[in-house]
């Protein structure tokens, strides 16, 4: 019992217990944003941020203080990732990119 | 034969008595500032429709014009029409179209405006409409009210005291609510809480047609009067909590706290509105 109620302190203690969440738009310049946060309203500052084209990475960065990132518009199909850690990964679609 | 026609007089008699009823009651139901957009839990960043309707959302009986004053036959525009999202406001007073909206009996002067929810997070929407001139009271309304939306799921702004007039500050985020949840909120004025503050809650009984600016059908009954508009009170602290029944829309107008006491001579009402969301178990 002891182990368990731990456990859960050491689990809620930490931002992993949340949900990773992360949304980006079309700034219509060529240029998309994405801002990550999470389900408890904790800041993503830092969090790894990278975008794939073709399974490979062409853009890898971490959240800025604001928890959001902008770059330059891939051609193509491409997939924007927030990598907060195993199980914390939140994958956004071009094709769910929208102005 | 004579059994027959007894009865059909019987319910003429009754048809005329609740005619009668309605129109005694007529103005004794809760006018409610709409800030109503159909959904507030975005799943990405979206154009929203808005509709700010003054109106009585459960029995819609009567749609009001807003700003409307004793002294000029002019409305009077919206004092203030904003939105805060990541602390930033940004004024919408621009957006805001002059429309015509019809309720179940009449029409009234109302506003359509769009706003572009893109960031993540939560937008508080704040509306203050001019006071109102209700003719039956020889009083004025004026009813500071706060929806808020809510983009992708991450919590900003929801919770935040932005020291209004007239304020519900929530303490349950209002779009995060299932069927059947409860929500909780803070009577407030200027950032102190209202103690026992008088709260009038009604459900928004009807599909708000936005495309033809129109209220349709009910979806609902009350058994009685008392359930139109329901009656609470907040506790010592100014707070209070209502458990949402049915999916769908709620408003909360805690009366007259706000520190506005006149208007043009008149006495004027300055009430916080807030809308609260229930989504369905499905």
């Amino acid at each position: 019992m002891k182990k368990v109620l731990l456990g859960l302190i050491f689990l809620t203690g930490s931002v992993f217990a949340h949900t990773a969440i992360m949304s980006c738009f079309d700034n219509g310049d060529n240029t998309i944003t994405c801002e990550g946060g999470f389900s408890d309203g904790s800041s993503a500052s830092g969090v790894i941020f990278y975008v794939l084209k073709d399974d490979k990475k062409v853009f890898e960065s971490k959240m800025s203080e604001d928890s959001e990132i902008t770059f330059d518009k891939p051609d193509g199909n491409f997939e924007a990732v927030f990598d907060a850690g195993e199980g914390h990964q939140v994958h956004v679609k071009s094709s769910d990119i929208t102005e | 034969m004579l059994q027959k026609n007894m009865i059909k007089i019987s319910s003429k008699k009754i048809l005329a008595g609740s005619a009668l009823l309605a129109g005694l009651t007529t103005g004794a139901f809760a006018h409610f500032q709409m800030l109503y957009t159909p959904n507030t839990a975005l799943v990405k960043g979206e154009t929203i429709e808005l509709r700010e309707v003054f109106t009585h959302p459960f029995a819609d009986e009567h749609t009001m014009d807003m700003g409307k004053q004793h002294d000029s036959k002019e409305l009077k525009p919206v004092e203030e029409f904003y939105v805060i999202n990541k602390g930033k406001k940004t004024d919408l007073k621009s957006t805001l179209k002059g429309i015509t909206f019809t309720g179940q009996h009449n029409s009234g002067k109302a506003y359509a405006s769009q706003y572009k929810a893109q960031r993540m997070g939560d937008h508080v929407l704040i509306l203050q409409p001019a006071p109102y001139y209700e003719v039956n009271e020889d009083a004025y309304i004026q009813q500071i009210t706060k929806s808020i939306i809510n983009v992708a799921g991450t919590p900003t702004d929801w919770d935040s005291d932005l020291g209004l007039k007239a304020e519900i500050v929530p303490l349950t985020k209002p779009y995060a609510i299932w069927e059947g949840g409860s929500f909780t909120g803070v009577v407030k004025s200027k950032g102190k809480p209202v103690p026992y503050a008088e709260i009038e809650v009604e459900y928004l009984n009807r599909d708000v047609d936005m495309k033809n600016n129109k209220t349709g059908k009910a979806y609902v009954e009350a058994p009685q009067d008392a359930f139109v508009t329901m009656g609470i009170k907040a506790d010592k602290d100014g707070e209070f909590t209502f458990t949402l029944p049915k999916a769908g829309f709620w408003g909360f107008a805690a009366l007259g706290v706000g520190s506005d006491k006149t208007y043009k001579g008149k006495e004027l009402s300055q009430d916080a509105v807030i809308w609260v969301e229930a989504k369905p178990m499905k």
